[in-house]
Parts: C-alpha cells; sequence; structure tokens
C-alpha cells in the first residue's frame, strides 16, 4: 500500500523530471533576487536583461530566488556553474548584468571587484 | 539533494564570511536558494519529507511530543513553549479546530515574516500542516498584512500548488488526514499582532483584544480550539520534524533552544536579515555579523523587540539572546526587530518615536493603554519641546509601571518599555532635557541654537535660506542670526557652504 512517503518519492522524481524538462541541470544557473526588498533595490531591469540576452542559451537556466538577507548589497545575482563555487554578484545593475553575461557566463571569466566578499 | 547541503554553511554558497559565517539557517534555510514560486524546487530541497514523515510514522502525540522535546518557543516575541500550546490545542474535544498563523508583521523595521513568505512560502504550508495534523484541525488561515501584496501572491500560489500536488485538500498523501488553508488579508493595525485581537479581525468584528482566559487554544476563532503560531515557529517545524528534537535542542542555551531572525536595521554596516543561534552576545551580532557602526560613530544603544522592546546600552552587549537575558536587562526577544543606535540619536526622541507609534496604534479598548499613553507622550513632547518640568522623569516611570499592569492586551502592556528603559539607562539625557534644555545629541529642534562663526564670508545664501526673516548682514560681511526670531528649522545650516553656521545646544542652568 502507499504511505505518504513513498508517494512523496514518486513526486520527488516528477519535480525533478520536470526541473530537467525546464533546464534545471543545465551547467550554469543564475539566480537573481526577486523579494520586495531587491525589487526596490532593482533587480526587475537586471533580470529583465538576464532573460532577454540569454534566451537563446540552452545551457543556462536563470530562476528567481527569496531574499538572502543582505540588504545593502541588493541586487544580488548567484550564479551557480557545475563543479565550481557559486558566485555572488552585488549590487548589480542592468549595465553590470551585461558584463556578467559577456565576461563571465560566456567567457567564464569572474569579475571579482563585483563579487561579494 | 544537491541543494540541502549548501543549507548548512551559508558561507560556502556565498563566501561572504563575515555576515554568513556565524549564522544558522533554520527557518531561513531555502530564502535566496530556490525559487520560490516553484513547488518543484522546494520539492526537490526535500521540501514535504517532514509532512510525509509524520503522516507515515508518527501519531499526533508523537508529533506534539517531538515539538515539545525540541524545547521551540513563539518567535512572534512572547515566547510561550510551543509543544505546550499545542498540547494545549490538541486536547481540546470539539469537532471542528483551527490552525492559525500570525503573518501580521507590524515593528517598525522589522521584515522576517515577509522574508520567510517571499523566500519560502511552502514552508508556512508544510508546517501549518502538521500543526494541523498534531492537534486535529482541518481548516487553516494566514493572517498576512494587505501591505506585503508579493507574500500574498507567492502564498497563494504556494497554497493553489500544494493542492493540486495533494499536500492540501482530502485524504494528504494518500493518507487520512484532511486540510486545506486559506489568507486573509489584514489591514495593517498593528494590534491584529495581538492573538485575541487577530482572531477578532478574521471573524470580520473590529480588531480589538479579547480577555484571556480562555486561551485561544480552548476558545479562538469562531469559538472553536485554535493553534495559533508566528511564521518563523512555523517555518521552524519541518526542520525539527526531519532532524529530530534532539538536534534542535543542542542548538542554542538553557530556554532557549534553536534559532533566531533578526531584522538589523538603523546605524549598522551590515543592514538585512541574520539567522543567529541563541546564546550569541549582542556584541558578536551587532560587531562580527553586522559589521559594526558605520562612518566612525560611536555605539549608542541598541533596541530590540521594536516598540514593545526596550534599548540596551554598550556595557550590556555581553547579554546572550535568549528569551530570559534579554527580559533580565530590560527589554525582550520581540519578534525580531534589532535597531542599532549610535552617537547621533536622542535617546529621548527615540522613546518619544516608538510612543507616537503604539499611541496611534492603541486600539483604544481600555483605559490604560487609550489615555496612559496619550499622557505620556504628552509629558515626553513637552519635554523634546524644552517646556519639561521637574518631576516630569518620576511622572513618566509612575505611569509607565501602571499601563504595564492595568492594560488588557500585549500591546498597552510592553509600550512603556521603550520609555522606563531609555529612563533606566540613559537617565541624564533625560536630566538634561527636563533640567538644562538641551539635547546632547543635537536632534531635539526646539533645544538647539543656531549661531554664525567666523568663517562667514558673507554669501547671504542662509539669509535667503530663512523663512521667517532672522538673518541679518550685508553682502561680504559677517551676518548674524537673531535668535528671537529664529524658529530653529535649520534651512541656514543646510544652506552654508563654508561650515560657518554652528548648531549647539548650550545648557540653560538659570531657567
Amino acid at each position: 500500500m502507499a504511505t505518504p512517503l513513498s508517494v512523496l518519492e514518486e513526486k520527488r522524481k516528477q519535480a525533478k523530471s520536470m526541473l530537467e524538462k525546464k533546464g534545471y541541470f543545465s551547467d550554469i544557473r543564475v539566480y537573481v533576487g526577486m523579494a520586495t526588498c531587491e525589487i526596490a533595490a532593482g533587480s526587475v531591469p537586471v533580470m529583465e536583461v538576464f532573460k532577454n540576452e540569454l534566451k537563446n542559451e540552452k545551457n543556462v537556466y536563470i530562476s528567481q530566488k527569496g531574499c538572502a538577507g543582505r540588504c545593502n548589497l541588493e541586487p544580488t545575482v548567484e550564479i551557480y556553474q557545475k563543479d565550481k563555487k557559486p558566485v555572488k554578484y552585488i549590487q548589480v545593475t542592468p549595465e553590470k548584468a551585461k558584463e556578467i553575461i559577456k565576461k563571465h557566463i560566456k567567457n567564464g571569466e569572474i569579475i571579482t571587484e563585483w563579487v561579494g566578499k | 539533494m544537491g541543494k540541502q547541503k549548501f543549507t548548512d554553511n551559508f558561507s560556502a554558497v556565498f563566501g561572504d564570511q563575515n555576515f554568513f559565517k556565524k549564522q544558522k539557517r533554520i527557518a531561513l534555510k531555502n530564502c535566496g536558494l530556490i525559487d520560490p514560486e516553484n513547488i518543484d524546487d522546494y520539492i526537490y530541497a526535500n521540501g514535504y519529507t517532514a509532512l510525509a514523515t509524520v503522516l507515515t510514522e508518527m501519531t499526533p502525540d508523537d508529533v506534539i511530543k517531538t515539538v515539545k522535546d525540541s524545547g521551540l518557543r513563539g518567535r512572534g516575541g512572547a515566547g510561550f513553549p510551543t509543544g505546550i500550546k499545542w498540547e494545549a490545542a490538541a486536547k481540546q474535544e470539539n469537532d471542528e479546530k483551527f490552525v492559525v498563523c500570525n503573518a501580521d508583521e507590524g515593528d517598525p523595521g522589522a521584515f522576517m515574516d515577509r522574508s520567510i513568505i517571499e523566500g519560502d512560502p511552502h514552508a508556512i504550508v508544510e508546517g501549518m500542516a502538521i500543526g494541523a495534523y498534531a492537534v486535529g484541525a482541518s481548516k487553516g488561515v494566514v493572517y498576512l498584512r494587505a501591505e506585503y501584496p508579493l507574500a500574498i501572491k507567492r502564498l497563494q500560489k504556494a497554497i493553489e500548488d500544494a493542492r493540486k500536488e495533494n499536500f492540501l485538500g482530502n485524504n494528504i498523501l494518500s493518507s487520512n488526514f484532511s486540510f486545506d488553508m486559506e489568507i486573509r488579508l489584514g489591514a495593517g493595525a498593528f494590534v491584529c499582532g495581538e492573538e485575541t485581537a487577530l482572531m477578532n479581525s478574521i471573524e470580520g468584528k473590529r480588531g480589538m483584544p479579547r480577555t484571556r482566559p480562555p486561551f485561544p487554544a480552548v476558545s479562538g476563532l469562531f469559538g472553536k480550539p485554535t493553534l495559533l503560531n508566528n511564521v518563523e515557529t512555523w517555518a521552524n517545524i519541518s526542520s525539527i520534524i526531519v532532524n529530530g528534537a534532539d538536534w534542535f535542542s543542542s542548538i542554542g542555551v538553557n530556554k532557549s533552544k534553536g534559532t533566531k531572525v533578526f531584522a538589523l536595521a538603523g546605524k549598522i554596516t551590515n543592514t538585512g536579515l541574520a539567522e543567529i543561534p541563541m546564546g550569541m552576545t549582542l556584541r558578536e551580532i551587532i560587531y562580527d555579523v553586522g559589521g559594526g557602526i558605520p562612518n566612525g560613530k560611536k555605539f549608542k544603544a541598541v533596541q530590540t523587540g521594536g516598540p514593545s522592546g526596550g534599548c540596551l546600552t554598550e556595557s550590556m552587549l555581553e547579554t546572550t539572546i535568549d528569551y530570559e537575558s534579554l527580559t533580565k536587562a530590560g527589554s525582550i526577544m520581540g519578534s525580531g526587530g534589532m535597531i542599532i543606535i549610535d552617537e547621533t540619536s536622542c535617546m529621548v526622541n527615540i522613546a518619544k518615536f516608538f510612543l507616537e507609534f503604539t499611541q496611534s496604534e492603541s486600539c483604544g479598548k481600555c483605559v490604560p493603554c487609550r489615555e496612559g499613553i496619550k499622557r505620556m507622550l504628552e509629558i515626553l513632547t513637552r519635554i523634546t519641546d524644552g517646556e519639561g518640568q521637574t518631576g516630569d522623569i518620576e511622572k513618566l516611570e509612575d505611569l509607565g509601571n501602571m499601563i504595564k499592569k492595568a492594560s488588557l492586551c500585549g500591546l498597552g502592556q510592553s509600550a512603556p518599555n521603550p520609555v522606563l528603559s531609555t529612563i533606566k539607562n540613559f537617565r541624564e539625557e533625560y536630566e538634561e532635557h527636563v533640567e538644562k534644555k538641551m539635547c546632547r545629541s543635537l536632534v531635539c529642534e526646539k533645544l538647539l541654537t543656531y549661531t554664525i562663526n567666523d568663517k562667514c564670508i558673507g554669501c547671504s545664501a542662509c539669509r535667503r535660506s530663512c523663512p521667517v526673516g532672522a538673518i541679518v548682514g550685508l553682502p561680504k560681511e559677517p551676518h548674524i542670526i537673531h535668535q528671537e526670531l529664529c524658529i530653529k528649522c535649520g534651512k541656514c545650516y543646510r544652506s552654508c557652504k563654508f561650515h560657518a553656521i554652528d548648531k549647539t545646544s548650550i545648557a540653560k542652568e538659570q531657567k
């Protein structure tokens, strides 16, 4: 008989395949902070830049995220790369976002001066 | 699970060593790591494991015992042991019970609950479903303030998604347990964060507190037994179930277990949300996590607990963060607001600010709060206006203690705290205001004096800016301010580019 745990196990497999379809397991995952505080700091135009400029990139997954609690450094953007330490960019503007795409995402070159310490 | 390991050590993910290293994330475990609007993200990050575990392996009594053994206490401020509350609600025999989430976050400068709901809404859904199972409730209500539109949207989506996936609804995950929940919006009254006023508001009545007992666990929402917890309390539940009561109670000190989220605000370098283990000292949270005071200013006080809390001084920075120690020091844990005050702030003015807030939020039902706070505010206003009278400080203390004892609900019982604690810790500032009519922090406008010094080149910028014509002087010659005309608006001070205007507050002994 199906127990709630076994039902959940099924659901988790489904969730994983749904995420897979959406490209979650791409080489690069980009998270843009989209809580009220981040939006107030200006994350919506940043998100638009990532979405527009990367819409044809197959290997990049873009997602929103909640607030990690770093109010004075917002908007924040995190970039997770397979087998690498995640990088957190702080106080990202649309212009910085374009640079991040050009250098970091397309060329693998981290822009250290914009990274949170 | 891929992501779960990050939650053990936020600093490994974010770098940001100073800020994250001393934190321990339980209530905020997913905030900033998952997409809050995608249920798949939450499920993949081990979400709903606690609910499924409870429904598969645990009886309601097991759940209550786990919560009790964990030592979790209410995170809304009062710190009542959560397990005992659950037990009391479970004991009631009634065909209908409710679980309620208090998300009416009203403290100025506090935003813990908003961040949790916006960053990890499913944690609330899961926590409440577990609570409902434990006490035998079938209906849940989240009382969320209308000022949080994004939180409302995300929680609404979470509830709908959870329904689709059968984490809510009938026979949840093919068990015998059925539960559903909805959001009710509050219109932003501070008093509706008080549990009985909150329930009145949900019922469509005026948001006024009821007398207790009966407690909500006996007769709560619509007269039914009701289990009511704060957002942060609910957000802790799933981790306690998954990791066990022993794990949770191993974090923290004495009677305060687990972690507490604080909203760091005011004069501090790292403003933001920090979840720290109980037992950390105030000094650690302010100087290590918070990064200290910016601009080379000196620390003066830390205010915890919002309008219900108190101000603690530098000598109290070794106080550990737990319910008992903070109360003993003269403040409270509160819901998590932490405002850092530096030397540029006047303590009398800060006390006045908080009292203005509680006075305008008083519901008016009981006399001590309605009338008493108003009188206290009048006295404080008089003091900051330079019209304080000998005996005013004692009068404030008398009134404050009376209001604390006689008020009906938590709002009135705690409203005098900011005044009483600042009198206790900064009495000399009050005395200066009353006796010498001076404000050492140069904040209280009516106690200031503006004068022009010898750096004046006679540019006339101040003269033109003065709205009452109190400044005279010929071009290219030093100007003077006629003190009897000056209304102390400070416009000349801001208009001068040559630092030629001094802002001082001089002791007036003779009065």
